[in-house]
């Protein structure tokens, strides 16, 4: 029994927890330019991050092994220190974005200024890392998360054309303004598979010592959690459209986002949406530190883990508290956090196949995996995806530049 | 000792001590006649397996280099396991340094 309750409460936290800016910007501004057009994305990324995130579980619960391991052995030094590098930078992006976004909220929710709550951000969470146990900080920071389920409400009530909701489904090119479609499909797959999301949940699963016979519990976690993760999207989306497209609204601001809620469920939906945001790239922040540190701390070999206490893992340690003082160095300087999500979803776009290519290699190593290597169905789907992330990350750069960040 | 790929089972594996303490990850093997003789690790090594960009990251990482003999290998699975303890090596001294620093603040063992 008890074990049941805690794959629900893990699949709770997850809910609360897959969201984060880069879905929140993504979704609502796709929804916002184009209505219900790209609803057909969104499944396409939930399932690409199912397929890499059970892949890479499997990996830690038979290996051991953790994503930046296995990057190292399986393409050495040299390119393993290049995706390394390339990592650490856009996860220093994300983080400083994500920061950002928690301090807006929490601006909207106390009315404080933003240059006085970015400090107190930074420290905030890093006392929260340090004093609090992380199964704790999953569990409080999905919990609050959930109140962004005030999006799924808030989509229902708007009672949009749900014909053309369904018709969203259907792969197609938009004929207006194509490049600026392909750009948000590009942003809305990128935010859906952002690495370090791959990166946190393989060395989750090796802190909480998993073994062969947690596989089962890996895919039901995978599947589960990130398929009601991808429900929200939906529902952000379907919100956007209803709500900016029809007032001809671009969401620049996150304060922006929440107010989807307002028009349909009045002040108690604004409060929801904030505190949900708050919550959920509050937790993601945390996720996007830690697997800096986890990544770093893997390739050079280094003690690490968050259930050693600080002084546990102290190279561990520094890495965190360093990427927490860099991303307020860059948020401080007043870079808009919405844009600083662009541009980090769209470079950890074309960082993705350094981290998946080494992944699929080692879920198909016989030596590591045994009888638990990959079957046909992730093969088949991991070469799909593969595929499409090389092109991915070949055209979003272009398609940034074209679009001018998807300003036109 | 089960026969091993020395590139595939050892070269870029962790490295562990004897009390299972993560100290570092195998950067190069010293080969004598084509028998290994040694594991290298440290930024030291780094230069000469990343040209520019190691050379960067060595410099940064303090340029430390550990030799440890082939025979102080107790065992090899998905991570290389040696013999001693990690200070024994010389190995996550890195760790070992800033320690002290860490402990200073208040709720670092909790």
């Amino acid at each position: 029994m008890s074990k049941l309750l805690n794959l629900a409460l893990g699949i709770l936290a997850a809910i609360g927890g897959f969201v984060d800016i880069g879905d929140l910007v993504f979704n609502t501004a796709a929804g916002a330019t184009f209505g219900y057009q790209l609803m057909w994305v969104i499944p396409i990324g939930v399932v690409g991050i199912i397929v890499y995130s059970e892949m890479c579980g499997r990996v830690a619960a038979v290996s051991g092994k953790a994503v930046f391991d296995a990057v190292r052995e399986r393409v050495g030094f040299k390119a393993g220190l290049f995706a390394l590098i390339s990592s650490e930078l856009v996860n220093l992006l994300t983080l400083a974005a994500e920061i950002g976004g928690v301090a807006i909220a929490l601006q909207l929710l106390s009315g404080l200024d933003y240059v006085v709550l970015l400090p107190l951000t930074v420290v905030g969470l890093a006392v929260v890392v340090w004093t609090t146990q992380l199964d704790w900080i999953e569990r409080i920071f999905g919990y609050g998360g959930l109140c962004l389920l005030v999006f799924a409400v808030a989509a229902v009530k708007l009672g949009p054309p749900w014909v053309k909701v369904g018709n969203g489904f259907i792969p197609h090119l938009a004929q207006n303004n194509p490049w600026l479609y392909l750009y948000f499909v590009v942003g809305l797959l990128g935010a859906a598979m952002t690495p370090y999301e791959v990166y946190f949940y393989s060395s989750g699963g090796i802190e909480d010592r998993w073994t062969p016979k947690d596989i089962g519990l890996n895919r039901a976690n995978a599947i589960v959690g990130y398929g009601l993760g991808g429900f929200l999207s939906l529902a952000l989306m379907i919100t956007g459209a209803a709500v900016f497209l029809k007032h001809g609204i671009n969401p620049e601001h996150l304060g922006t986002i929440a107010l989807g809620t307002e028009e349909p469920l009045g002040k108690i939906g604004l409060l929801l949406a904030l505190v949900g945001i708050l919550f959920a790239v509050g937790g993601a922040s945390i996720d996007t530190v830690f697997s800096g540190a986890y990544n770093l701390a893997q390739f050079f070999g280094w003690e690490w883990g968050r259930y050693r206490h600080p002084a546990g893992a102290p190279r561990f340690t520094l890495t965190w508290l360093v990427l927490f003082v860099a991303a307020f160095a860059i948020v401080v300087t007043g870079v808009d956090p919405v844009m600083l999500t662009e541009y980090a979803v769209i470079f950890s776009a074309v960082a993705l196949p350094l981290t998946y290519i080494p992944i699929l290699l080692v879920a198909n190593d016989p030596e590591y995996m045994r009888a638990n290597r990959n079957g046909r169905l992730a093969n088949v789907l991991g070469l799909v995806y593969l595929v499409m992330i090389m092109v991915i990350a070949i055209t979003a750069i272009p398609l940034m530049l074209i679009t001018n960040v998807g300003q036109n | 000792m089960a026969k091993v790929h020395i590139g595939k089972n050892v070269l870029d594996h962790q490295l562990l001590d004897k009390n299972g303490r993560r100290c570092g990850n195998v950067d190069d093997l010293g080969i004598e006649d084509d028998v290994v003789v040694a594991i290298y690790s440290g930024p030291g090594v780094w230069p000469q397996r990343a040209g520019w960009i190691g050379r960067l990251a060595g410099w940064i990482g303090g340029g430390n280099r550990v030799r440890i003999p082939w025979d102080e290998v107790a065992k090899i699975d998905s991570a290389v396991h040696l013999k001693q303890t990690a200070a024994d090596y010389g190995l996550g001294s890195g760790d070992d340094r800033l320690r002290p620093y860490l402990e200073k603040i208040p709720g670092s063992h909790r």
